[in-house]
């Protein structure tokens, strides 16, 4: 009996050895760790062990400073890759603005004082590409849900606690749960997928994050734009300020909605230059609308807000042909810089296609924003540096040319009258 | 050979027939041999284990994730309490199956229900200990159960968590209690339990007159074949440990959430079944200790076993505790399914 139990013994041991060598094994499958101790957090994180071939997000974040799971949050020490992402903000984009707060904001960072012009998620969220209050306001007017075009409900709630010039403290989240009639429904349906709050519609044409990432993660330049709509798009780890008008497309050049049956209808043209690209076949262009990047007239604030509830685009957009070009009577509004925290040089500095120097004279608009990417020059003309290409474009005022415009008639139909090119 | 300290620690002989697997199944050393792993094991993981709410879930990463082997100590850990679970209910099955808590013994039988308990709350402490977003169900609502108990509810709350909210105070006093509280009690029943097994005649037989078998093995093969079942059963939780890993889930952030509804423990599953009843006290608190009450009972309400039927299985004379037994771990395990087929998440 002993014996036998003996040799059971040796062989269990041998089992006992084979299990052990698997532990071994097991062991020795594990990744090697890669650490980063980011000075801003001091708190050591292993995402790099994954991901050290990302390419860093901005020269504004270097990853020396800030790491990753300051912004995306995660498991911090996990090299699971399911449990290192479980807790991350927003899955792959942090700057969704259900977590943009938690993950951009801060009072150094991007929810600062409106002074010094760092309270970026909280003029994002009350601004038109957040509340969509414009559309929303005349879809229930127009079928009869409300009186009239005060502007009432948004994409989600919002308060404007800084009790707005624009008299509008307040919009209630809308919902067609109340709401019996039939288009109403559909439009809440079909067409509440422009906003930041919300994802992209699907196909690669439409690509594009939410939140703020929707305008500062573009697609990679090299990847598909209108006349590649079938391909896959590519967003790399990038955040930027220099946002290609293609970027703008994949809200703002896709198509129309069909308010009759309240659907969206997709653009079905194939453009074959930027010209064509552009799917109103009756609007008319300058020269400018088609060779500028969106963001070289249209300011920031035009994009993110100015922290006010604005009731919609055609009240809050300024920038017209006079902001650059002025009338036949008056010159553009300009600036010279003396003020080394003058906006205009940290704005300069994100995105350095210019270098701006105290003295320089800018352009600025009605409301003083700084057209930064421009400037005065010797002999009177001005000079506008694409923010997205670094092209160097001149251009000169109305005064002087012999233009016979009206100055106070800005809308756009009453220039290109003369100034349209020919599609 | 002359005899070690191992050799001490048992009988001189014991009895061939009631000392073969198929008769004890080996729950009862198998049981002693994972409570030893799980304190190895679970003294390696206090070297690394950071007791506070803040850094618990990130102690437990870098355990998983960065001491070497560390994952391997975890998952042992794991599944030796796993394991230890499993095989405390086998021997407490084999014991009522083989109607071997009769007369003498019942008083071991007792302590070896304590133990059990003992072990369920080691099982607790150590899933809360985690501090990770899945234990916050169970956290909340097993200590929330506590305060439902008349009387001594408010007392026995403060007692477990130490504060009014089951957060900083809960943490410090789950790990005290899971490290030394509980160890401390466990340790010293223990030993009397295994005291009390020789102390009672070792593995319950029938008397002489009574026996077919008189053979018997000396300490020595017991021995051989303890060390067998350890080799084996340490292989086993080599093998699982290594492709198994143990649950882990992201930090709590803040203070437990209970609206991220996660599961109970594998072994509370029929628990949170009938707390879906309603009654919290009923069915939470009520129930469990009137199953704890009636299988600790058995040996005292219930018929004895006749002695000429001791060192078999299904004797006849102890049915009625045979049938309770299996009502209640029937019923156990239905709950348990009932719970696994109708949750909608996770």
């Amino acid at each position: 009996m002993a014996s036998s139990t003996l040799s059971k013994i040796m062989f269990a041991s041998g089992f006992v050895m084979i299990a052990l060598a698997v532990g071994w094994w097991k062991e020795g499958q594990r990744p090697t760790p890669i650490a980063l101790t980011p000075t801003l957090t001091g708190k050591t994180e292993y995402c790099l062990t994954c991901h050290s071939d990302l390419p860093e997000i901005s020269p504004s974040h270097p990853i020396k400073t800030f790491g990753c799971v300051i912004c995306h949050g995660g498991e911090r020490l996990a090299l699971d890759a399911h449990l290192a992402h479980a807790s991350m903000r927003g899955g792959n984009n942090p700057s969704d603005l259900s977590v943009v707060e938690q993950s951009c904001g801060g009072e150094a960072c991007h929810s600062g004082s409106p002074a010094d012009q760092r309270d970026h998620i909280q003029r994002v969220k009350t601004s038109l590409q957040a509340t969509y209050t414009g559309a929303i306001t005349s879809v229930l007017f127009t079928f009869g849900a409300q009186p009239d075009l005060t502007p009432r409900y948004a994409t989600r709630t919002v308060e404007d606690e800084n009790k707005t010039k624009t008299g509008i403290s307040a919009l209630l989240a809308f919902s067609d749960a109340n709401q019996s009639n039939p288009s109403i429904q559909k439009f809440a349906e079909n067409c509440l997928n422009c906003h930041l709050w919300s994802n992209a519609l699907p196909g690669p044409a439409y690509a594009r994050f939410s939140g703020c990432a929707a305008c500062h993660t573009p697609l990679s330049h090299n990847q598909p734009t209108l006349s590649d709509a079938k391909s896959t798009p590519v967003f790399v780890h990038q955040l930027t300020t220099a946002i290609p008008y293609t970027q703008c497309n994949a809200c703002h050049n896709r198509g129309n909605y069909n308010l009759r049956d309240m659907t969206f209808q997709e653009r079905t043209d194939q453009p074959s230059d930027r010209l064509h690209n552009y799917y109103q076949p009756i609007a008319q262009f300058t020269r400018c609308e088609y060779t500028l990047d969106c963001i070289d007239c249209h300011t920031r604030i035009e994009a993110m807000g100015d922290g006010d509830i604005h009731p919609n685009q055609k009240e809050f957009q300024y920038v017209r042909c006079q902001t650059c070009h002025g009338t036949p009577t008056t010159l553009p509004l300009t600036k010279t810089l003396s003020d080394p925290k003058d906006i205009a040089f940290r704005l300069a500095l994100l995105n350095p296609v210019v270098k701006l120097n105290i003295g320089d004279t800018i352009l600025v608009t009605e409301k003083g924003e700084p057209l930064w990417n421009t400037r005065v020059l010797p002999d009177g003309t001005y000079e506008l540096i694409g923010k997205a290409t670094g092209i160097h474009f001149n251009f000169k005022p109305v005064m002087g040319s012999g233009c016979t415009q009206n100055g106070q008639d800005q809308s756009s139909t009453y220039c290109h009258q003369c100034h349209s090119v020919k599609r | 050979m002359r005899p070690s300290f191992f050799h001490h620690l048992h009988p001189p002989t014991i009895p061939a027939q009631q000392s073969r697997w198929r008769y004890t199944l080996g729950a009862g050393g198998i049981a002693l041999f994972l409570a030893l792993v799980l304190g190895f094991t679970g003294i390696l993981e206090m070297f690394y284990y950071a007791p506070n709410p803040q850094d618990a879930p990130l102690s437990v990463q870098t355990i998983a994730f960065h001491v070497p082997f560390g994952w391997l100590i975890r998952n042992l850990h794991y599944w030796a309490a796993q394991l230890l679970v499993i095989f405390s209910a086998i021997h407490l099955i084999r014991v009522v199956f083989t109607g071997a808590y009769a007369r003498s013994r019942r008083f071991n039988y007792l302590l070896g229900m304590v133990l059990f308990v003992l072990v369920i709350l080691f099982d607790f402490t150590g899933y809360i200990l985690r501090w990770d977003i899945d234990i916050c169900w169970p956290l909340l609502t097993g200590t929330n159960l506590i305060k439902t108990i008349p009387w001594v509810g408010g007392f026995l709350y403060m007692l477990a968590i130490g504060g009014d909210q089951a957060c900083t105070t809960a943490m410090l006093r789950f790990y005290t209690w899971h490290i030394f509280g509980l160890s401390l009690v466990f340790i010293i029943i223990l030993i009397w339990h295994i005291f009390r097994v020789r102390r009672d005649g070792g593995i319950a037989v029938a008397p002489p007159p009574y026996r077919r078998n008189t053979t018997r093995i000396d300490r020595s093969e017991l021995l051989r074949r303890e060390v067998l079942a350890m080799l084996i059963v340490g292989a086993f939780l080599i093998l699982l440990a290594s492709f198994f890993p143990a649950p882990i889930a992201p930090a709590i952030t803040g203070k437990p959430d209970p609206a991220a509804e996660t599961e109970a423990p594998w072994f509370f599953l029929w628990v949170q079944q009938m707390l879906k009843w309603g009654s919290p006290l009923l069915w939470g608190v009520g129930v469990p200790l009137l199953f704890l009450v009636l299988i600790s009972g058995i040996p005292y309400f219930l018929p004895q076993t006749d002695p000429s039927e001791l060192g078999r299985w299904f004797p006849k004379s102890n049915r009625a505790a045979q049938i309770l037994l299996a009502a209640i771990g029937t019923l156990i395990v239905i709950l348990s399914l009932i719970f696994l087929l109708t949750r909608t998440k996770i």
